[in-house]
């Protein structure tokens, strides 16, 4: 548990350290609607970092880092300019093409170069998880004389709008995406860039106050995602980038109760909830109705949490059949685990196996693979045959919940009837 | 002059005596191609449609592989949805001989002793997502007699005025293979009390073979990254049981790697699992050659 947590201590100060300085870029980055920009500069790198390699140099040299700066040099030039090319396309379009093209040149190069594409797909998806304290002590400094230069030269880079400041601030803004995107990879990134600098500007139009929404939203997001991606056991980067999408929606509900009217926007909240539940009952009603084979989503989410809830249409020896199934599938699994398990020990413990008791092994796991996806038929038949008999009955009356829950005004129907 | 010189190469490229020379044997893997090789000896040219240097397990075919498809006499392949890809392009080529069941189809898995078998449903917690058995069954030097069998009845079947020679290569190189199998397994004999971690399951055949003691994975599911409770199950496993060694392939992320080999103070090492994975590892026997060095190395017994 402990040794877990400190696991997860190193990946959070980067977290840190990233919100901190991908926040203010955001705000930029939505004030300038350039909201791919990220993921064109980090591409333009790792086509240098890929030009470096097939020269030669190795992934971790200077040299590749240069490659992967000047590159991104270029990008910030090629940038600065889509702002006054962009009068008839949008400035979005151009920064799409410049990463789409990037992205396919890199994987033209990386063809014809030995262990190409892991080397490119390193480039581009970091691990937050198994990032430590050297990548911290190469970040802070970093990020930290970005911030500085971007503090110093606030005034010009945020309003004029000058060829010169414009190319400024996409080439510190490349150095800082391409150093984050290796160590937390493009969704993440991307995450920490747009979502909580949204919801800074979202709820106040302070360029300070935006900040530190941000920075607040932002660190107890990827600690919320991390205790996520720890307590359900799940991979890092993922889990922070939709805890990261929560927040959004989160943010999104609460913004209408505390901008504006509670009591109407109580009153709309729930209205949307009941026109919700009330589509998915009625979605679910017809497709029991039309399909009563196919998956029925709803059906088994309610099932599979409350399993008692299969006595209530599941005749007696149906159910017995359906347990007894899913105990022999069970069982055969087990069985086959235990054979595996066997042989295994077997490969550095005791007499070692000869192939022909190998073969027999694996017939059996084949046999016991076989007997067990039988077993799983027999439930899903079972389940099948009892929801077409009940088919007509249980959609009427999930139809009929569904018009319950509809935020439908009966009465004032019924006024405006025949009168 | 000049043009005459061109027609006179295309008729003669064209013309079947020179295609028919030599029998075109196009492998999946560099693997099976080098040990075609082995028993074709100079009677064909064995091509391997996924380079080298590449994961075979999620190659992307090229336009080119359809055109090697179609001059092919022979198909090998890996089977055990280890080269899923290959049937797509199969279908592309239009040969129904080269296709499943035709008579120029090898699946060089055919009566191997398979390990790791598990139904289809079962969740692949071992890096493996099919349920067909762990794939990497060329690790196993023994096997290679079972594959290079195949391959032989293969080739004598479409060219049967060498299926003596054929039967003699075959055995010239099982002679060579097993006296160097007997030297691998003297040298690995110190490594075999010792726990390894590998970043994917390629290695459940050749720990067999040599009794070696895989005790974990980096990797649970294909192409999904670690949960931090399984990173620090497995750092807890090795500190406990002592294991020293990391191994991973060429094309497999060294960031996490290290960072596993960084927790625990193991050494990391990377083992060849084809045939020009690495340098060195030129053909099958050169493969094991350098895999039983490297590992040699990384126990500190060199």
């Amino acid at each position: 548990m402990i040794e877990t947590a400190s696991f997860l201590l190193p990946a959070f100060l980067v977290a840190v350290c990233l919100v901190g300085i991908h926040v203010y870029f955001g705000i930029q980055v939505l004030a300038r609607q350039v909201i791919f920009v990220d993921l064109a500069l980090a591409q333009i790198a790792a086509l240098g970092a890929t030009v470096a390699f097939m020269l030669g140099h190795s992934a971790q040299s200077p040299m590749t880092y240069g490659y992967s700066l000047g590159f991104t040099l270029l990008a910030a030039v090629l940038l600065a300019f889509t702002r006054s090319w962009a009068t008839r396309v949008p400035q979005e379009a151009l920064i799409g093409v410049i990463y789409v093209v990037a992205a396919a040149a890199a994987i033209l190069l990386i063809d014809r170069a030995p262990q190409g594409a892991e080397h490119l797909k390193q480039i581009l998806t970091g691990n937050i998880l198994t990032s430590g304290w050297n990548e911290i002590t190469i970040i802070v400094p970093l990020y930290a004389m970005t911030g500085l230069l971007h503090w110093l030269l606030r005034r010009q880079l945020t309003g004029s709008g000058e060829l010169f400041w414009e190319f400024v601030f996409y080439a510190s803004f490349g150095v800082v995406v391409t150093s984050s995107v290796a160590i937390a990879g493009v969704l993440l990134v991307f995450s920490f860039l747009i979502v909580p600098a949204a919801i800074g500007v979202m709820f106040t139009s302070s360029p300070a106050g935006q900040l530190a929404i941000g920075w607040i939203t932002g660190t107890l997001t990827s600690a919320a995602g991390l205790a996520v991606s720890f307590a359900f056991d799940l991979p890092t980067g993922a889990a922070m980038v939709c805890a990261f999408g929560g927040a959004l929606a989160v943010a999104g509900l609460v913004y209408p109760f505390l901008r504006g009217d509670r009591h109407r926007a109580l009153r709309g909240a729930i209205v949307t909830i009941r026109w919700f539940a009330a589509a998915l009952l009625a979605g679910s009603a017809l497709q029991l109705a039309a399909a009563p084979r196919a998956d029925q989503p709803l059906l088994d989410v309610i099932e599979t949490a409350v399993p008692s809830l299969r006595s209530l249409y599941f005749s007696r020896s149906e159910l017995a059949t359906f347990l007894e199934a899913g105990e022999t599938a069970e069982r055969h699994r087990a069985a086959a685990e235990r054979l595996n398990d066997l042989e295994k020990r077997n490969r550095t413990e005791g007499e070692a196996l000869d192939d022909v008791s190998i073969g027999r092994i694996s017939s059996f796991l084949k046999s016991y693979g076989e007997m067990r996806k039988g077993e799983q038929f027999v439930m899903g038949e079972v389940r099948a045959r009892a929801r077409e008999r009940i088919r007509w009955g249980a959609s009427l009356g999930l139809l009929t919940l569904a018009l319950l829950v509809a935020p439908i005004a009966w009465r004032s129907l019924r006024m405006r009837g025949p009168h | 002059m000049l043009r005459f010189a061109l027609i006179t190469a295309c008729i003669g490229l064209m013309s079947p005596g020179f295609a028919r020379d030599r029998l075109q044997v196009v492998s999946t893997t560099t693997v099976l191609r080098s040990l075609a090789e082995a028993v074709g000896g100079d009677r064909i040219t064995a091509t391997s449609l996924v380079p080298a240097n590449m994961d075979a397990e999620d190659y992307q075919p090229r336009p080119q592989d359809v055109l090697r498809l179609k001059n092919a006499d022979l198909l090998l392949r890996v089977g055990l949805d280890y080269d899923l890809w290959a049937d797509r392009l199969l279908a592309q080529a239009g040969k129904p001989e080269l296709g499943r069941g035709g008579p120029r189809y090898v699946d060089a898995s055919f009566a191997i002793a398979v390990l790791e078998l598990r139904g289809m449903s079962v969740s692949p917690s071992d890096g493996h997502a099919h349920g067909s058995g762990n794939p990497h069954y060329w690790l196993d030097p023994n096997n290679a007699e079972i594959i290079t069998a195949t391959i032989l009845e293969a080739l004598a079947r479409i060219d049967p005025p060498n299926a003596a020679r054929y039967e003699a290569n075959r055995i010239a190189f099982l002679n060579r293979l097993s006296g160097k199998l007997t030297e691998w397994e003297s040298r690995l004999v110190p490594l075999r009390a010792m726990p390894l971690v590998a970043f994917h399951n390629s290695w459940p055949y050749l720990a067999r073979r040599f009794r070696l003691n895989f005790i974990g994975f980096i990797e649970t599911k294909p192409g999904v990254p670690a949960s931090p409770a399984h990173l620090a199950g497995l750092v807890r496993d090795m500190q406990a049981r002592g294991a020293r060694i990391v191994v991973r392939e060429p094309h497999e992320p060294e960031r996490d790697v290290a960072f596993v080999a960084r927790k625990t103070g193991a050494s990391m090492v990377t083992l060849a699992a084809s045939v020009g994975a690495l340098p060195g590892t030129d053909d099958y026997i050169a493969l094991f050659d350098a895999n039983v060095a490297a590992l040699m190395a990384a126990a500190g017994l060199q």
